[in-house]
């Protein structure tokens, strides 16, 4: 795979306190406009005395062989001094991490390059033509020697999430035990064993979600977004019925209900139900379980007045969704929501989801609401080019974050440790595991399966543009068709959201 | 060709004392006979204009030769010219002008002759402007009440999550007064619930300086054990808008609702900005301030520790802020929750 890699287009996030624009850039490999004044400030650092002598370590290497060799000697070199990380809460020695940041962001720069190129060699030397293990070995010990999760540029915390993810593989594939390992990855965070990294602390998880949700509006938009066409679908309607494929927290429906308890026109506060399907042995909830959620709801719906029930449906063993199951009432509006992918959501298998599209179309709702990540295009398909493309992907998501909140970089690692590496890490088992076949979104499904689109309005593209208006100017939301909305970092697309209602012709 | 083509009756506003001369055009009957622009003359003026690069570079010398309709002078087209360019500028008393005959808005309003509207289909392209501008307001109003719904909620969850990691009963129902069994009043009394404000979580400093939070009287040294190493998690002093690192202004949030992105302007109603951008700002907080629900859950929103010197900037942005920021102080919430020991200090621990 082809990947042109040109140090110009390559910049590096680094924090910014200045007050003048948004600083960020795309850490990825294709190509954003540079502006002269990243590229002014990245090479001021000339003017500090430099900590380390970075001439010595610049260059281009063409080959990655000479590319590891030079790393093995200038490793030590590269290791030294560099990042302050701060260990108070002293807001002075905060400063003086920028201001050393901002002295080695050039050799950021360089050092950022180095790590995509090494990735994408060990990634190679995964899968590629010349397959060797070893190869893939050592480079990943050195990727690990130069980046550590927590601290760093974004750039070495996403390498340091991938390096481990293609740890992950390395061991994986080799052992006998390969394929249950791999299964373990693929199956999200909660479960998630990655060699010694416990699963994640309840609290954590908690703490993560929380700064989630006040960093970024990736879970807003889906859940708005969806929320808002659902109300308009019902508008009309004296009963609700939803089945939430996913429901996690049901913070979803918390804005839902406040909105119909709300509205004017319209039959008043329209009787609400959830039926939240649950699943099995294996499905440890992130926090407390369906029937938790349940309750919760119940009690929020109280407070606020709005008729409520709540439902359990479970899935089979394998997560197959049976719509004889569901338990339906006449007259009913029924509404199928499928949030798929939000950032702090688990892995569903696609057999899974699939049961449940299906089923749906058997059922006749009045709409379906999807929420997927969206994925770029994928160059030939190998697990190389996937691979970055997946960088490129977390990258984005990474600088969305940063954008919002430099300072808080220890914020952004956890949710990065939490959330993002997980699934960075069975996403490329999925890819590695899968490579060649490529799934194809969910909207695209639906709408060969004879889905009918059903358009955003007007009110509900507003509402996205005003939400992503609260956070960062990187934000942009599109309107790739008629029925969905997709948010993006800057340019890269991130999550898509499609609303559907069941064809019109019931045989199709 | 424009002489070949009947004036339009197309205008709902046709005055029966119009008459069609020769040439084509349409002249009152007034005593002293006006040209009437129909929309067929105007669209025609337009193209001409257009042609000629633009009502700036054209004069109604040219543009009369490029129309080419006879009967047509250089006093008609001074004076359409004139009001052209004003219509393609901001305009003050925009929203001032009456509607005549019902359902015209008179683009300028100039001491020249009259000339009624302009035409029929940008009076309604201003029109479906308007609504769309009513509609992103109330689309603006709807998504704080919903951020704010789903915040309250949301913070339930965490109490929730906080009391069964906390497992002290004794200390729940200390700590969250007013929370009843599931600690979540109706929006009335959201009052209690948002002074709450999660305190546990403030001390430690995701978004903010050393806080030592003074406002809540709870029973801080029992939550004490329950805090972890406060200097791991402090991200510096100074806050920034945390939507944005270009620290916008609340203010030019309003900006951002973008009118011109709505699609659907035409090309003279683009410098609409203006026009509406004072409405905009000056709506903006009075919705805001509406409604105790939304005042009380300001207390959630708000910055609060007094220490956080150079934050409060923001302080007076407050009351159009509280759609701003819905949740910075939920961050500090969660602080206690993370665990230190889940986050090597140096960059060579080991990794992994």
């Amino acid at each position: 795979m082809a990947m042109a890699i040109d140090g110009t287009e390559f910049e590096l996030d680094f924090s910014s306190y200045s007050s003048t624009t948004t600083t960020t850039t795309t850490t990825t490999t294709t190509a954003t406009p540079t502006t002269s004044t990243e590229n002014d400030r990245g090479c001021n650092w000339n003017d500090w005395s430099p900590m380390v002598d970075w001439e010595a370590l610049s260059g281009a290497h063409d080959d990655f062989q000479d590319l590891i060799d030079s790393m093995m000697d200038d490793g030590a070199l590269m290791n030294q001094g560099i990042r302050l990380t701060p260990d108070t809460s002293n807001s002075m020695s905060t400063s003086d991490t920028l201001l050393v940041d901002e002295e080695t962001s050039c050799s950021d720069d360089l050092k950022g390059l180095r790590l995509v190129h090494l990735l994408m060699a060990a990634a190679e030397a995964l899968t590629g033509l010349n397959k060797n293990r070893d190869l893939a070995r050592v480079i990943l010990v050195r990727l690990k020697e130069l980046v550590s999760p927590n601290d760093g540029t974004n750039m070495e915390r996403l390498a340091a999430h991938f390096t481990d993810a293609l740890q992950g593989l390395l061991e994986g594939s080799g052992s006998i035990r390969g394929h249950k390992h791999l299964s373990a990855i693929t199956n999200g965070p909660y479960h998630h064993h990655h060699r010694d990294d416990p699963p994640h602390h309840q609290s954590d998880v908690l703490a993560a979600f929380q700064l989630l949700q006040d960093m970024s509006p990736y879970v807003k938009f889906g859940h708005f977004t969806a929320n808002q066409a659902i109300l308009e679908a019902v508008a009309d309607d004296r009963r609700i019925h939803i089945v939430d494929y996913d429901i996690m927290e049901g913070i979803q429906w918390s804005s839902l209900m406040q909105a119909l308890v709300t509205r004017k026109d319209g039959p008043p506060t329209p009787h609400l139900r959830i039926t939240a399907l649950s699943r099995g042995g294996n499905g440890r909830r992130s926090i407390g379980t369906v029937q938790e959620t349940g309750r919760r709801l119940l009690a929020f719906a109280a407070s606020i007045g709005q008729p409520f029930s709540f439902h359990q449906c479970r899935l089979d063993s394998d997560e197959t969704f049976r719509p004889s199951a569901l338990k339906l009432v006449r007259g009913e509006a029924l509404v199928m929501n499928c949030m798929l992918q939000l950032p702090h959501f688990s892995y569903r298998a696609p057999g899974s989801v699939t049961s449940f599209l299906s089923g749906a179309k058997t059922l006749n709702p009045r709409l379906i609401a999807m929420v997927e990540e969206e994925v770029g295009p994928v160059g030939d398909g190998g697990f190389v080019s996937r691979f970055m493309d997946s960088l490129h992907h977390y990258s984005a998501f990474y600088d969305s974050l940063e954008a919002g909140f430099p300072m808080q970089g220890r914020a952004r690692a956890l949710v990065e440790r939490v959330f993002l590496g997980p699934r960075i890490a069975g996403s490329l088992a999925r890819i590695y595991r899968a490579r060649g076949e490529e799934g194809c979104p969910w909207a695209e499904w639906l709408a060969v399966v004879g889905f009918q689109p059903i358009k955003i309005s007007f009110a509900n593209h507003c509402q996205a543009k005003l939400l992503l208006g609260l956070f960062n100017d990187g934000y942009r939301v599109e309107e790739l068709a008629s029925n969905r909305l997709v948010l993006g970092w800057k340019s890269r697309r991130l999550l898509s959201a499609s609303i559907w209602t069941s064809p019109s012709d019931p045989y199709l | 060709m424009f002489h070949t083509k009947k004036p339009s009756t197309m205008n709902s506003h046709d005055r029966p004392m119009c008459v069609q001369g020769d040439s084509g055009l349409v002249l009152t009957t007034d005593p002293k006979p006006r040209l009437r622009w129909t929309v067929e003359l105007h669209e025609r003026f337009v193209d001409a204009v257009a042609q000629l690069g633009g009502p700036d570079k054209a004069t109604p010398k040219t543009i009369m030769r490029v129309m080419g309709v006879k009967g047509l002078t250089l006093y008609h087209l001074k004076s359409h010219l004139q009001k052209f360019r004003l219509g393609k500028q901001p305009h003050k008393d925009f929203n001032d002008h009456s509607i005549k005959d019902g359902s015209a808005l008179d683009l300028q309003r100039s001491s020249a002759s009259s000339s009624g509207m302009m035409s029929r289909s940008m009076n309604e392209m201003q029109m479906e402007v308007q609504r769309r501008l009513h509609e992103q307001l109330e689309v603006q109003r709807h998504l704080q009440l919903r951020t704010e719904a789903q915040g309250k909620y949301i913070q339930s969850l965490l109490e929730k999550a906080c009391q069964t990691l906390a497992g002290d009963q004794n200390l729940a129902s200390v700590s969250y007064k007013g929370m009843g069994n599931h600690g979540i009043s109706d929006m009335g009394g959201m009052k209690e619930f948002g002074t709450l404000n999660f305190p546990a979580f403030q001390d430690l400093n995701i978004y903010g300086g050393d806080q030592l939070d003074l406002q809540h009287n709870m029973d801080r040294p029992s939550l004490d054990g329950f805090m972890p190493n406060n200097d791991n998690i402090c991200l510096g002093k100074k806050r920034p808008s945390p939507y944005g690192g270009s620290g916008k202004s609340p203010l030019i949030w309003s900006d951002d609702l973008r009118l011109q992105d709505l699609g659907s302007g035409p090309a003279c109603l683009e410098p609409h900005d203006d026009p509406f951008k004072g409405d905009q700002i000056q709506m903006a907080p009075p919705s805001m301030d509406r409604g105790t629900d939304l005042d009380s859950m300001s207390d959630m929103y708000e910055i609060k520790p007094s220490h956080q010197g150079d934050a409060l900037d923001e302080k007076k942005f407050e009351a159009s802020a509280k759609l701003k920021r819905p949740s910075p102080r939920r961050a500090e919430r969660m602080s206690p929750m993370i665990n230190t020991g889940g986050m090597p200090q140096g960059r060579n621990s080991p990794f992994g």
